[in-house]
C-alpha cells in the first residue's frame, strides 16, 4: 500500500488499483456544535472513487480534522482529542495521546518509515517513532509553536518543513530541532511537495497567496497570478498528470493549474460554496477531484474540475480528504 | 500513611466544620425542586432516584439518558458518572450495566476549555476507578483503565496546580463557576485516594472562596473571564447565584420560578451533586461572603486562557481588583483581550431587590485574528463559527466583549475606563449599560450622570458626546468618539449621606481630561481626595505611585492571601484561618 497525504504521491497512473479515500468532518452547521448526535462528522470512507461514502469509528463529535493512512494500513486521525490511531480499518479506535497532546491538526507518516508519524498541533510539532505507543513534543527551535501542516521531504526523511503563524520552520534531523527557515512573517497554512520533482515545495498562506520553492526549500517565490494576495487552505496535485495541480482557497473556489504552478485558473463551475479547506486527486483519467468545503460539504468533479457536482455532508466542514492506493 | 491520616482527619472535621446557616434545609428544598423539573437532567434524575421519587420512571429516563447523543462528552462523563455513584445502591443490575457499557460504546469528545477538561478527566478518573483493572477493548477510547485512571489524575493534578499557582484561566465566571464545583464535588465524594479527596476539597474551598471574597447578595461582582450576556445585565440569573443562595444564604429566599431568580438555563442544576454530598462549607468561608460590615479591597491574579498563536506568552497575568462594600461593588480587569468572546471587564454591581442589579460600559469587539490565539481553526472561519454558539459575538449591541481597545484604572470606589478604538473598526462605537430598575438616572449640567439604586449612588462622567437608547430592560448610553471613556465613581448613604450629599460632593471634584484627543490621559480627585491620572497606554498613577502590577500577588486582601506560584492559599476571617496547600496536599485550619 502507498499512502498519499498531502505530499506524498506515487508515480502509477493506472486505474487498476483499489484506492481507499478518507473524509474527516469536522461539524455541520445543521446540528449543534458539542452535540453528540451530529449524523454527518466523523471520519467517512470511499471505496469508489468518491461517489459514495462509508461511516467508520465514532459518530460522535471529536473534532477531527484529518485522517490518513500509513503504508502499513494504520489510519491515523489528527482530532481535538489527540491522535487517534485504528489498525482495523476504522473499526476500533484508540487515542493514541495522553492530556499533554491536545488539538491535532495535521498528522502525516513517514514515506520511509511507516512506525514514525508526525503530528502538527497547536501547541507544536509531536512525533512517534513506535507506530503511536508513545509521543514526544518535538518544539526544540520554535519561538511560537502554533503549526498547521507539516511535509517530510521524500528526498531526505530528516529533512521536515513546517508551516507556523511565523512562517516555515525547518528540521534537518527528524524534527529533533527546528529553526524558522523562510516565509518568515508570512502565516503559512499548508506545505505539499511535487509528486515528481522532490526539489520543489508548494506554501499556501493566509493572506500572501501562493509560493512555490524549486531548490527544495531554501527559497520561494510568490505565485504573481490571480493567487497572489489569496488564502489558500489546501494544496493537491494530479497523480495522472504531475504538472496539474489544485489550490482550494477561502472565498474562491478552486484554482487549478495545468503548468506546474506558473499559472492558475479559476474553476468554481458548480461550486456552491467557495470556501475550499481540502482537496484530492484521484487516480486515473479523467480526473476525479474532490473539493470539501467549510459548511457546504463534498464536492466531486470528474472532469479534472472543470465542473462541480454536490456530492454529501451537506452544510458540513468537510476539513480533511487523503487517499491511499494498494498497488 | 501520614497524608492518608491527615487528609481523612481533615475530612471528617471538615464534614461538621459549618455552623450550618440554614444549608441543610436549603440543600434539602434544592433536591425537592430539583427532583420535580419536568426537564430531565441527569442532576433532577440523581435527585429523583435518591428521594425515592417514581422510581420506574426515573430509570426509564436513566436508560434513555444512557443513550442520548445530544449532550457533548464532557458534560456527559462526569454528570454519569455522578449520577451512578450517587444512585448506585438504588439502581437495578442491568441498569448498571448499562452505564458500563456507555463508557465503552460512546467516544467522549474531551472539549477544548478549562471547564471542559475538568468535566471531561473528573468523569474519566472516577470511571477508571469504579471499573478497575479492564482492558482496552472496555473503553470508548481504547485505553486501559490503568491508563485512563492515570491520564485523568496527571490531567487534575496540572490543573490544580496551575489554578493555585497562577490562577484560573476562566476564573470567576458567573456562568461557568458551576461547572467547576461541581464536578470537584463529585471527586471530593468518590475519589478513593485521599490525597486526590483532599486536593478536590482544597479546590473547593478555592473556588468557592474565590467567588465569597467578591460576591454580593448573590451575585458575582467586578470583572469575569466569560459570561453571557443575559447574565451580565442581570447578575442574579446567572447560576453562580444558585451556589451563593446554598451555601451562603444569599440571596435570601430562592424564588425558584421567578425569572429574575431563575437561571439563564434551567437545566443549571449543577449544585444537585453538592446537595447529594457530603461536603460542607468551611465556617471561615461563610463569614468572608457574608460580613460586608468594612469596605474592603480585594485583588487577584489570574490567567489568560491558553494563547496558541499570535502572542510570545502562554498565559499572560490577568490583574483584577474588587472594591467590596455593604451596598455595592466596583471591580475590574486591567482590559484588553484576556478572553475570547465572552469577557466581562468591569461593573458595578449593587444590593437591590430589583433585577438588573448593575451598570458598565464596553467596546464591542470582535476578530477573526482574537478568536485564532485561541482556536486551531481557520482566521477567516472563526468569527462566523463562533456567531454560531454564542449568537452574539459579532453584534455591535452585545453586553459581553474583550476588546484591545480598552484600558482601565481602579482605586477603591473611583474607576477610569479608557477606549483609543483603531480608525476602520467594525464596531467603532461604546456602549454603557444603565439599568431601568434605577431608582434615578439624572444627566447633570456639570456633566455627570447621576443614578441612585436604593442606597447605593453612582457617578458616571462619559469624556464624549453620547445617546441614549432604550431598550427592553436598560438604557443604552451609546457614543461614537473613537478616542473615549468615562469616570465612574460610586458611593452610598454609608459613605456619603443623602443622594444630595453625593451629587455635591463629585460635582466639587476636580475631573480634567480637556486635552484627551491629543494625550489620552485623564486625571481626576476623587471626593476622597485620590488623585487618579491615567494615560491610555501609558501611566496609571494613583496619588502619583504608579501602579505596579507585577506587585499583585494571586490573591490579597481580608479574607484571602497567596503568592503567585506559592500554592498556598491562606484564607482569614479574623482571628480564623484556613490553609490551603497544594504543594503538600494538606488543609490546615478551621
Amino acid at each position: 500500500m502507498l499512502a498519499l497525504g498531502a505530499c506524498l504521491l506515487a508515480s502509477s497512473t493506472g486505474r487498476g488499483q483499489d484506492e481507499t479515500t478518507y473524509m474527516s468532518v469536522l461539524s455541520s452547521r445543521k446540528h449543534r456544535l458539542n452535540a453528540s448526535d451530529n449524523p454527518v462528522v466523523g471520519l467517512y470512507v470511499s471505496k469508489d472513487r468518491g461517489m459514495t461514502w462509508e461511516h467508520r469509528g465514532w459518530r460522535e463529535y471529536i473534532r477531527v480534522f484529518y485522517t490518513e493512512a500509513g503504508p502499513d494500513g494504520i489510519l491515523w486521525s489528527a482530532c481535538g482529542n489527540g491522535v487517534l490511531r485504528s489498525a482495523d480499518g476504522g473499526m476500533t479506535w484508540r487515542i493514541s495521546t495522553g492530556w499533554e497532546i491536545t488539538e491535532v491538526l495535521k498528522v502525516h507518516v513517514s514515506p520511509t518509515n511507516p512506525e514514525t508519524a508526525f503530528g502538527a498541533t497547536a501547541y507544536g510539532i509531536i512525533r512517534t517513532t513506535d507506530s503511536g505507543k508513545s509521543w514526544c513534543a518535538m518544539t526544540r527551535g520554535f519561538h511560537r509553536t502554533f503549526t498547521s501542516d507539516l511535509c517530510v521531504d521524500r528526498a531526505r526523511p530528516a529533512h521536515i518543513l513546517a508551516a507556523s503563524e511565523e512562517g516555515v520552520y525547518e528540521s534537518e534531523d527528524n524534527g529533533n530541532t527546528w529553526k524558522l527557515g523562510t516565509l518568515r512573517g508570512i502565516v503559512v497554512n499548508v506545505i505539499a511537495q511535487h509528486p515528481l520533482n522532490e526539489r520543489e515545495f508548494f506554501a499556501g498562506t493566509e493572506d500572501n497567496g501562493l509560493f512555490r520553492s524549486t531548490n527544495g526549500g531554501k527559497s520561494w517565490h510568490v505565485s504573481k497570478t490571480s493567487l497572489s494576495r489569496m488564502t489558500i487552505y489546501a494544496l493537491a496535485f494530479d497523480p495522472s498528470s504531475p504538472s496539474t495541480v489544485f489550490a482550494g482557497t477561502y472565498g474562491s473556489g478552486v484554482y487549478r493549474s495545468v503548468d506546474g504552478g506558473t499559472t492558475w485558473l479559476q474553476k468554481d463551475q458548480g461550486l456552491q460554496i467557495l470556501d475550499v479547506h481540502s482537496l484530492v486527486v484521484l487516480q486515473g483519467r479523467p480526473s476525479v477531484v474532490l473539493a470539501g468545503t467549510l459548511n457546504g460539504g463534498l464536492y466531486r468533479s470528474i472532469d479534472g474540475g472543470d465542473h462541480w457536482t454536490f456530492n454529501s455532508q451537506e452544510e458540513a466542514q468537510v476539513w480533511g480528504l487523503s487517499t491511499t492506493r494498494v498497488k | 500513611m501520614r497524608i492518608l491520616l491527615l487528609s481523612l482527619l481533615l475530612w471528617s472535621s471538615s464534614a461538621f466544620a459549618q455552623d450550618d446557616h440554614g444549608y441543610s434545609a436549603r440543600a434539602r428544598h434544592l433536591l425537592e425542586v430539583a427532583a420535580g423539573e419536568t426537564e430531565t437532567s441527569f442532576f433532577s434524575l440523581a435527585a429523583k432516584i435518591h428521594l425515592g421519587r417514581d422510581l420506574p420512571r426515573a430509570y426509564s429516563i436513566l436508560d434513555s439518558m444512557e443513550r442520548d447523543r445530544s449532550m457533548g462528552g464532557r458534560f456527559y462523563a462526569y454528570t454519569l458518572i455522578g449520577t451512578y455513584l450517587h444512585t448506585r445502591d438504588m439502581l437495578p443490575d442491568s441498569l448498571k450495566r448499562k452505564v458500563r457499557e456507555a463508557f465503552r460504546v460512546r467516544m467522549m469528545y474531551r472539549g477544548d476549555t478549562e471547564n471542559h477538561w475538568v468535566m471531561y478527566y473528573t468523569g474519566l478518573y472516577l470511571a477508571a476507578q469504579t471499573w478497575p483493572n479492564e482492558d482496552g477493548t472496555r473503553w470508548f477510547n481504547g485505553k486501559t483503565s490503568e491508563e485512563n485512571f492515570r491520564e485523568a489524575e496527571g490531567w487534575l493534578n496540572h490543573w490544580m496546580t496551575i489554578t493555585s499557582t497562577i490562577g484560573q484561566g476562566e476564573f470567576d465566571s458567573p456562568t461557568y463557576m458551576t461547572v467547576f464545583v461541581s464536578p470537584m464535588f463529585v471527586l471530593y465524594e468518590f475519589a478513593q485516594n485521599p490525597l486526590m479527596k483532599t486536593r478536590a476539597q482544597a479546590m473547593l474551598d478555592l473556588l468557592l472562596a474565590d467567588f465569597a471574597a467578591e460576591q454580593l447578595d448573590g451575585a458575582y461582582c467586578g470583572g469575569h473571564s466569560r459570561d453571557y450576556p443575559d447574565d451580565i445585565i442581570n447578575p442574579l440569573a446567572a447560576p453562580a447565584t444558585r451556589v451563593a443562595w446554598l451555601f451562603f444564604g444569599q440571596p435570601k429566599e430562592e424564588k425558584w420560578d421567578e425569572a429574575r431568580y431563575r437561571p439563564r438555563n434551567r437545566g443549571s442544576w449543577e449544585t444537585v451533586f453538592a446537595a447529594l454530598g457530603s461536603y460542607r462549607l468551611p465556617e471561615i468561608i461563610y463569614r468572608m461572603a457574608t460580613d460586608r460590615t468594612v469596605p474592603y479591597v480585594h485583588t487577584e491574579t489570574k490567567r489568560v486562557r491558553n494563547i496558541i498563536r499570535f502572542g510570545d506568552v502562554r498565559n499572560p497575568p490577568v490583574y483584577k481588583y474588587t472594591y467590596m462594600t455593604a451596598d455595592y461593588a466596583l471591580g475590574s480587569l486591567q482590559g484588553g483581550i484576556l478572553q475570547p468572546i465572552q469577557q466581562h471587564t468591569w461593573d458595578v454591581t449593587f444590593k437591590s431587590e430589583k433585577p438588573n442589579n448593575t451598570l458598565f460600559m464596553l467596546h464591542p469587539f470582535f476578530s477573526g485574528r482574537e478568536l485564532a490565539m485561541f482556536f486551531p481553526e481557520e482566521i477567516k472561519f472563526l468569527a462566523g463559527e463562533v456567531d454560531r454558539y454564542h449568537l452574539v459575538y459579532t453584534n455591535p449591541n452585545k453586553w459581553n466583549s474583550s476588546s484591545p481597545f480598552e484600558q482601565t484604572l481602579q482605586h477603591k470606589n473611583a474607576l477610569i475606563v479608557l477606549y483609543n478604538i483603531l480608525p476602520g473598526e467594525k464596531h467603532p462605537h461604546v456602549d454603557g449599560f444603565f439599568p431601568k430598575s434605577l431608582d434615578e438616572r439624572i444627566v447633570d449640567g456639570s456633566g455627570w450622570i447621576f443614578c441612585r439604586a436604593g442606597d447605593t449612588y453612582i457617578a458616571f462622567h462619559p469624556l464624549k458626546p453620547f445617546e441614549w437608547i432604550e431598550e427592553d430592560v436598560n438604557w443604552r448610553l451609546r457614543s461614537h468618539d473613537l478616542k473615549n471613556g468615562a469616570v465612574v465613581e460610586v458611593g452610598s448613604a454609608a459613605s456619603h449621606g443623602t443622594f444630595e450629599d453625593f451629587k455635591a460632593a463629585i460635582r466639587s471634584t476636580k475631573l480634567r481630561f480637556d486635552d484627551f484627543d491629543r494625550s489620552l490621559t485623564v486625571e481626576y480627585v476623587t471626593s476622597g481626595g485620590d488623585h487618579l491620572r491615567f494615560t491610555y497606554g501609558g501611566k496609571r498613577l494613583v496619588n502619583n505611585r504608579p501602579v505596579d502590577f507585577r506587585a499583585y500577588r494571586l490573591f490579597n486582601g481580608p479574607f484571602m492571601q497567596a503568592d503567585v506560584g506559592s500554592g498556598v492559599i491562606t484564607l482569614r476571617y479574623k482571628e480564623k484561618t484556613r490553609t490551603l496547600d497544594f504543594p503538600k496536599g494538606t488543609i490546615l485550619g478551621n
